[in-house]
């Protein structure tokens, strides 16, 4: 497949676009990675691991690109490692409009990235971004009011460090001959022009008339008071080092020869041609120590070697006749990183489906040989055992693949808050708990969304504007925590504010605006619950922020259909709270199972709070049909499994005995089983994809002797007795 | 066959190194970063190492001077890759006891040129 390619990015019979897409992971990682570590910066003490971490991150990305040809990312990404080398080194104080920039510069790199890789979207104009960098690299070494005055100074007069190696002169302008090439397409030198206008202290450009001598290599008079290894710098974006090259103006080569000599060695290395010690060392790209270990050039005077002295000029063929097209594009990705493995999600959910389906053996094993004389059958009866320790562990050690902690999603929002709290002109402070809290990964992927729309919500609508929050004897800044913990088998995520909380009368309004029923006799959970209402929005004016309030609909049905509930508390001019709550997995879940007749139903551990015996004259009944049951002077409404699947009796002396409480959504509810058949791990099936929707019911699952039985839907049980 | 060490904290640029390297006849052994270069070089010697300058743990010139220092190394060409040519750089590499440096980005070619000088 990987045949030698002829475009553009290939080289030496390599095709680097087998690169790409590590790259772009790569890429993103570093993106990820620097904006949070800009967001976590402290600009009044900033750390230097911190500052080299992102310089790092930077300096990673131009690396690639620019390897990998994508010249606009390594282009701005050059500029952001200038500025960031410039922090670390301490040549500049971190400012707030430098984590901006810096911010800014990573969302267009991921445009461009994201362009790059093919996903479309208009071409990411970088200029003023550039001249924002360049601005406040300029910043640190003139005084500081001159940053925001001068946006088009050049980087040039404020490098320190000298590229040393050239003869050029140093200050003053100098009118020399540029030349560039041989290219393949003479319009690539038309960006070096470019430059020239761009910066403004650069000097001047213009063309010269071709050379016939010279085939494809573009001449320009340059005026320009930079030396020339810094104009190299700027340019090897544009063209390669080896193809600019600056001669005295209408005289031979000042410097090197025009086309590349491809390689030289240090100074004084011995065995050097004369001629060969002028050329500058950069323009190679590479050098030797003279007299390092290893150099070809103490490799000459080693005894045993093959003393072929390195012949100077002579052009280089070797590599591209060394390099085979090879035809196995897919070999190098194997093996490449150290510590972890990219997997696809198929695999890991085969995998999980897999042990699923061993659990489920297991437990058929178990039950199975629970008549066994243990006596007798000693080793089986170990064995099965130690199968079922395994078993557990080994579904947990794969269910643990797929869990991913809640930081992933938490750590978007510090940026978008950031941004969307500058816009809208308020003080916002985001606190995070539980970030380790762990969750599916297909459940974070979903919930990502709806929580980012609660949260601009929280800023919009809910944090006051500094000034009204002072009069209302609020910290001037409003705080929006986030916070994941686990309780019993679910993750609850809740997005609290202290803003100005929902307002009962203005809900109840806006809802009889609409059209919607909405008695005054409601409680106060039932009319927050209108603004999941379609087409409700509780601010006054539309913004642009949180959209036209057709999102909270949205929200609760995209956590509805992840089997989750949302549940609102407010207080107004105190804040709200947002409460998501979902199941940790939808795939696997430690059950309880009790017989009703001859069914069996399974009600999840997690919601199983005790079970008890009961006796007739701790069942009350009240208004009517409503039955509760007293337990430590609590009284608690009674479900009948029996009569809710209307499960057939035979047995006509037998009466259900046990109670199980069970807890959803903040209620109890008892339900009277006949036995309690025990604990087992249960590999949720849904039933809806392989049946149809069935009321109080979440799923099915296979049990240990081949017969099906139905997951009860705790959540909508105890809301049945609301009714 | 020659052994190269290809020590980079890029995994686009490790991979890139190394598909060159092979294509071009080499074996060739990765390392993420200058620590773990450095613990890979204990268990085996190697005809060049190849390293990239700022990487995370250990950086370029660290491992050089490190490999320096062992018996096994004392010889062995090594190739510093680098973003900047700058004379600072050059004099810590030659500080450090490198062969050379490369300056990135670098077409494969040039690679392949450089490393078939330094060892043949």
């Amino acid at each position: 497949m990987a045949e030698t390619s002829t475009d553009q990015s290939s080289s030496a019979g390599i095709d680097l676009s087998q690169f790409y897409q590590v790259f772009f992971e790569e890429a993103g990682e570093n993106l990820q990675n620097m904006e949070q570590l800009l967001l976590e910066l402290d600009i009044e003490a900033a750390d230097d691991e911190e500052l080299n971490a992102i310089f790092r991150c930077a300096h990673s990305i131009k690396g690639g690109a620019a390897t990998f040809g994508f010249t606009d990312v390594a282009e701005l990404t050059h500029q952001m490692e200038t500025l960031l080398d410039k922090l670390r080194r301490h040549e500049l104080v971190p400012t707030p409009p430098m984590v901006d920039v810096l911010l800014q510069s990573g969302d267009a790199l991921k445009a461009m990235l994201a362009r790059h890789q093919g996903s479309g979207g208009d071409t990411v104009d970088t200029t003023e971004l550039l001249f924002s960098i360049r601005a406040l690299v300029e910043g640190g070494s003139a005084p500081v009011a001159a940053a925001a005055a001068l946006p088009a100074a050049a980087p040039a007069p404020a490098r320190t460090v000298a590229t040393g190696m050239t003869q050029a002169p140093t200050s003053g302008d100098r009118t020399v001959e540029l030349r560039v090439g041989p290219l393949t397409d003479p319009s690539q030198a038309d960006n070096l022009v470019d430059l020239f206008k761009e910066i403004a202290d650069l000097g001047s450009i213009e063309p010269l008339a071709d050379d016939p001598a010279l085939e494809g290599v573009r001449r320009f008079k340059v005026k320009t008071a930079t030396d020339e290894s810094e104009l190299l710098d700027l340019f090897t974006f544009h063209v390669a080092r080896e193809q600019v090259s600056f001669v005295a103006l209408g005289g031979a080569p000042a410097a090197e020869p025009a086309a590349d000599p491809g390689y030289g060695f240090f100074d004084d290395a011995p065995g050097q041609p004369a001629a060969q010690q002028a050329a500058p060392a950069e323009n190679k790209g590479y050098g030797f120590f003279d007299d390092a270990p290893g150099s070809p050039a103490s490799a000459t005077q080693a005894p045993t070697g093959p003393t072929e002295p390195p012949a100077a000029p002579k052009p280089v063929v070797p590599a591209v006749a060394a390099v085979k097209p090879v035809a196995k594009a897919d070999k190098p990705a194997a093996g490449l990183e150290a510590s972890t493995i990219r997997v696809s999600v198929e695999k890991v959910d085969q995998l999980i489906n897999l042990v699923g389906e061993l659990v489920i053996t297991q437990a058929m094993l178990a039950q199975n040989s629970r008549g066994l004389d243990p006596v007798v059958y000693q080793q089986l009866v170990s064995g099965l055992t130690d199968l079922d320790r395994n078993t557990r562990d080994l579904q947990e050690a794969v269910m643990s693949i797929r869990m991913i902690p809640m930081s992933t999603v938490f750590s978007r929002f510090p940026r978008m808050l950031r941004d969307l709290a500058n816009k809208l002109g308020k003080k916002v402070e985001l606190v995070t708990q539980g970030e380790a809290t762990e969750l599916d990964k297909g459940l974070v992927e979903k919930i990502t969304d709806p929580l980012t729309h609660l949260v601009r919500n929280s800023c919009d609508h809910g944090i006051e504007m500094p000034d009204d929050r002072l009069a209302r004897g609020k910290p001037e800044v409003g705080t929006i925590t986030l916070a994941a913990s686990h309780q019993g088998g679910s993750i609850v995520i809740e997005v609290r504010d202290d803003g100005r909380g929902l307002s009962r009368e203005k809900l109840l309004k806006k809802a009889r605006e609409k059209g919607i029923d909405a008695p005054d006799s409601l409680t106060d959970s039932e009319v927050w619950a209108l603004i999941f209402a379609p087409g409700f929005s509780t601010a006054d004016e539309v913004t642009d922020v949180s959209g036209r309030g057709v999102g909270m609909d949205v929200v609760k049905r995209n956590i509805t259909s992840l089997g989750g509930t949302v549940e609102i508390d407010s207080a107004e001019g105190y804040g709200m709270r947002v409460a998501v709550r979902l199941p940790l997995t939808l795939a696997i879940m430690d059950g309880m199972s009790v017989g009703v007749g001859e069914e069996v139903y399974i009600l999840p551990l997690s919601s199983v709070v005790e079970s008890f015996q009961v006796t007739p004259e701790m069942v009350k009944t009240v208004g009517g049909s409503g039955r509760v049951v007293e337990v430590r002077e609590e009284y608690m409404p009674v479900i009948e499994l029996e009569k809710v699947f209307t499960v057939p009796r035979f047995d006509w002396e037998h009466t259900s005995g046990i109670m199980v409480v069970v807890e959803a959504e903040s209620g109890r509810v008892a339900l009277l089983v006949d036995e309690l058949l025990g604990q087992q791990q249960v590999v949720v099936k849904n039933l809806e994809t392989n049946y149809r929707k069935v009321s109080d019911v979440s799923g099915a699952t296979i049990m240990g002797d081949g017969r099906v039985a139905l997951i009860l839907d705790v959540g909508s049980l105890v809301r049945r007795t609301r009714h | 066959m020659h052994s190269i060490l290809a020590v980079d904290d890029s995994a686009s640029m490790r991979q890139m190194v190394s598909f060159t390297l092979k294509s071009a006849g080499y074996n060739v052994v990765e390392a993420v970063d200058g620590q773990d270069a450095w613990e890979k070089a204990g268990s085996r010697s190697f005809d060049l190492v190849l390293t990239d300058q700022n990487m995370p743990r250990m950086d370029g010139i660290s491992l050089t001077k490190k490999l320096r220092e062992s018996p096994q190394f004392k010889t062995t060409p090594i190739l510093i890759l680098t973003t900047e040519s700058s004379d600072q750089m050059k004099q810590a590499g030659r500080a450090a006891g490198a062969t050379g440096w490369l300056v990135k980005p670098f077409d494969p070619n040039k690679l392949i040129e450089v490393i078939q000088k330094v060892i043949r």
